[in-house]
């Protein structure tokens, strides 16, 4: 860029129609436009990643169909939650008082049996066998070889 | 209060295979997250390509080529959709679409950015409906349930309580009495979920939950059937009675 008023001054009398672009020697100033150290250019990218400037898209203005119509759906997965959490909600009482029942049984017709269920468990943890359900089964779906590891004490 | 003479206690054990894939989502609930991600999408800030590319380089090239360009602003010209206005390549009233490159997979791939073909999630135990099989409706909990003698009826494995050994223990171990010690299984609690109250000699049943990891279930007795089935199932084999008093302590 620097260089090109000079390469014309020199060929002042030549027809200009004939110029072609000359490409010349690259100089420091051009290859680094900028001008910042390539240290300091990865700090301004990298904050420049962080920062919203020229990155945020344009604020969504919703007509007033499109409000109801948004609210209608939130409105809606709202009720559904509801609903699963009032089931889930209703399940777990009804597995409560099965339970309290069940130990109030235990307890007059066995207390010896009542004392062993009543063992205090906490610090039991999950087995690492547990498998956690994912979106596509394994290849292997079942382990059918397992055998009883004895323990020797 | 009179104390009950001690009839015959008795531990049944729930034991259940977790699902191994996710349930199916409802026909609701995936619209509503494919407009959640869409809103989102909408709103997301431009992808800083400049930052993950360096200027120059045949992947930034290829990044590059592979996008599609929107249309830019040009003085005198009509856009019925709206004037252009874009930064960074992006035009900022749209969600924006960052496609990635790809070459076309080869068919003995082996390396680990080929393609992920997934499993399907209906087994050949789904297909030949066998209902003995671990491996079937791998998106429901079972559970097994067992007969005794053609004239039995369907129910949670159940054994006799002799001497004051705990609930659990007489279950776990009963389990490996008629079904082998291959059962891989863990038990929820020691304490008893639910107690069904037997009309007919008033044994009191008591139920454990438990569940299994591997192994599999061989009746020792050839009188004994057992079947391995899902909540919706199990309706159909056991008295309503039994199902009605169950029914909550199952999983779908």
């Amino acid at each position: 860029m620097l260089s090109t008023p000079r390469l014309i001054t020199r060929c002042k009398n030549v027809d200009t129609s004939i110029l072609t672009i000359i490409r010349t020697k690259r100089t420091k100033a051009n290859k680094n436009s900028t001008g910042v150290s390539p240290q300091m250019q990865r700090v301004v990218t990298q904050l420049s990643v962080m920062s919203a400037r020229k990155k945020q898209p344009k604020m969504l203005k919703l007509s007033n169909e499109d409000l109801i119509k948004h609210q209608t759906i939130e409105t809606a997965w709202k009720i559904y939650q509801d609903k699963l959490q009032g089931q889930r909600t209703l399940r777990l009482k009804k597995q409560y008082f099965a339970v309290k029942e069940a130990m109030d049984t235990l307890k007059e017709v066995s207390p010896a049996l009542f004392y062993e269920a009543n063992v205090d468990e906490s610090g039991k943890t999950f087995p690492m066998e547990l498998r956690v359900p994912t979106d596509a089964p394994p290849r292997e779906i079942w382990h059918y070889d397992y055998t009883l590891k004895t323990t020797e004490t | 209060m009179t104390t009950k003479a001690p009839s015959t206690i008795r531990a049944a054990l729930v034991l259940a295979r977790t699902p191994i894939v996710v349930p199916k989502l409802t026909k609701f609930e995936s619209q509503y997250i494919k407009y959640k991600s869409e809103l989102e999408r909408r709103l997301m800030w431009t992808f800083p390509a400049y930052y993950y590319f360096k200027k120059g380089t045949m992947s930034e090239y290829k990044f590059q080529s592979a996008q599609k360009k929107p249309i830019s602003k040009q003085p005198g010209v009509w856009y019925p959709e709206g004037i252009p206005d874009i930064k960074h390549c992006r035009e900022r009233s749209t969600k924006q679409e960052v496609i990635i490159p790809k070459e076309t997979p080869k068919s003995d791939d082996t390396s680990v950015s080929r393609p992920v073909v997934k499993n399907p999630a209906v087994t050949r135990a789904d297909e030949s409906n066998d209902l003995t099989s671990l491996e079937r409706q791998l998106r429901n909990t079972l559970y097994l349930l067992v007969k005794s003698g053609s004239k039995g009826e369907w129910k949670f494995p159940s054994f006799d309580v002799g001497s004051n050994q705990p609930l659990h223990e007489v279950a776990e171990s009963g389990i490996r009495e008629i079904g082998g010690n291959k059962l891989n299984t863990w038990t929820v609690s020691r304490k008893p979920v639910k107690v069904l109250n037997d009309g007919k000699d008033g044994s009191l049943e008591f139920l454990i939950k438990s569940r299994i990891f591997s192994g599999e279930f061989v009746p020792k007795n050839k009188d004994t059937e057992f079947k391995w089935l899902t909540k919706e199932e199990i309706k159909d084999f056991v008295n309503k009675d039994y199902y009605d008093n169950t029914e909550y302590l199952l999983d779908k």
